[in-house]
């Protein structure tokens, strides 16, 4: 008759090894999810952004300003610009409780990204900024390094889709007529010793990586509160200190 | 330690990689812990879903599954282990074929490499040799039994 147990001079050792394995498991999966790579960490809300000049959405004096240093061609920040952000947008910027402003963190590792912060930043110049990043993010797949080796191609129908005058983002683009500015976006995440994208700044907080709604919402009310207790309704995180050539690109401003 | 044992314990290993991958997927976890920076770019390439779950919960689900059938192969339950050979065998050849083609897009398509994935192919490798000898030395004492038996 078969005897249906564990072998008694080896159980108790399989049995131990396998819960250390399981505790290190759990652990380790406990550490990584809420240990320093995903963990804000506090700032100066005040330093000076030198000659960066980000994209606005929403209103440029809400009381919680929120800063997201991106790079068109991460898979994390398409994943937040197409899941987490429009929940920002309908509830928090439509609301006139937070401006959000995107800067330019183009990444080494990725070959097409500059073209795409090139696209987007040309068709900043016809009021349509926002338009492009959307459709950027959700097409990432189709002009990222590894779809293509021409990325403007993909871009050029994108400009078409969002009703462009595609002969002047065209020539924008060709010039490279924004290089400076995205450059200045860049060195301005280096300066802030930004280690990943996107990388957010929600009043004296950086948070890395593509966080989802309630614990965004959660950074923001904290901001909100810590603003609140200051009596001042200034922005938190303190905006380029530089005065741009042009002004910043506003869009979706509460009334 | 014996090869089912080693099996069992290499398994949950793979387990909590792979659901560490998954919670990434679904959005529990911020950013990956990877220095290479290639671990998103897989995890959330058009690849990372199969038969639209997460590529990474396909594997919680094997490890689990070759972790569950090397637990019970523990049993002395002689027609049973012999099944459960096969099961191991079988499950860990599919998952060195998978993990193979996961490998090549990595190097070839999406041209990125994640360090956990690296490690989750060597895992199922190490599985599947373990099980083809686990299986055969069933096997073996199989026969012996039917032998003494007949």
């Amino acid at each position: 008759m078969a005897k249906q147990t564990v072998k008694p001079n080896t159980s108790g050792n399989f049995v131990g090894i396998l819960v250390v394995i399981a505790v290190i498991g759990i652990a380790a999966i406990a550490y990584l999810a809420n240990g320093k790579g995903s963990k804000a960490v506090t700032v100066d809300p005040n330093v000076p952004a030198g000659a960066a000049q980000g994209y606005l959405f929403g209103k440029a004096d809400a009381p919680v300003q929120i800063i997201e240093f991106g790079d068109f061609e991460c898979p994390s920040c398409g994943q937040f610009a197409t899941v987490t952000e429009p929940d920002i947008r309908a509830r928090l910027i439509a609301t006139g409780q937070v401006a959000f402003t995107y800067y330019d963190f183009p990444l080494d590792m990725h070959r097409n990204t500059w073209a795409a912060s090139n696209s987007a930043a040309c068709a900043n110049d016809q009021g349509k900024f926002w338009e492009m990043h959307d459709r950027l993010f959700e097409g990432q797949n189709d002009w990222n390094t590894q779809a293509t080796k021409d990325p403007v191609k993909v871009m050029k129908g994108y400009a078409k889709e969002i009703g462009l005058d595609v002969s002047t983002w065209q020539s924008c683009v060709d010039e490279a007529k924004h290089l400076g500015r995205i450059k200045g976006n860049r060195a301005e995440a280096l300066r802030r010793n930004i280690q990943s994208t996107p990388t957010f700044i929600i009043g004296d907080k950086m948070v890395p990586g593509a966080i989802a709604y309630d614990t965004f919402k959660a950074y923001v009310d904290s901001a909100a509160t810590a603003a609140t207790a200051k009596g001042a309704a200034q922005p938190s995180a303190k905006a380029p200190a530089t005065a741009p050539a042009t002004a910043p690109t506003t869009k979706g401003a509460a009334k | 330690m014996n090869k089912r044992q080693a099996i069992a314990a290499l398994s949950l290993v793979g387990f909590f990689l792979a659901s560490y991958l998954t919670l990434y997927k679904l959005g529990y976890i911020g950013t990956l812990a990877c220095g290479t920076g290639g671990c998103e770019t897989v995890q959330l390439s058009k690849w990372g879903d199969f038969l639209g779950m997460p590529v990474a919960a396909w594997g919680a689900l094997f490890y689990l599954a070759m972790c569950a059938a090397a637990i019970c192969a523990e049993f002395e339950w002689v027609a049973t282990q012999r099944l459960l050979g096969v099961a191991m065998t079988l499950m860990s050849g599919w998952g060195v074929l998978f993990s193979g083609w996961l490998t090549w897009l990595e190097i070839a398509r999406i041209h990125a490499i994640c360090r956990y994935c690296v490690v989750s192919a060597l895992l199922v490798v190490v599985l599947f040799v373990l099980s083809v000898r686990e299986w055969r030395e069933l096997r073996a004492q199989g026969e012996l039994r039917a032998q003494r038996e007949g």
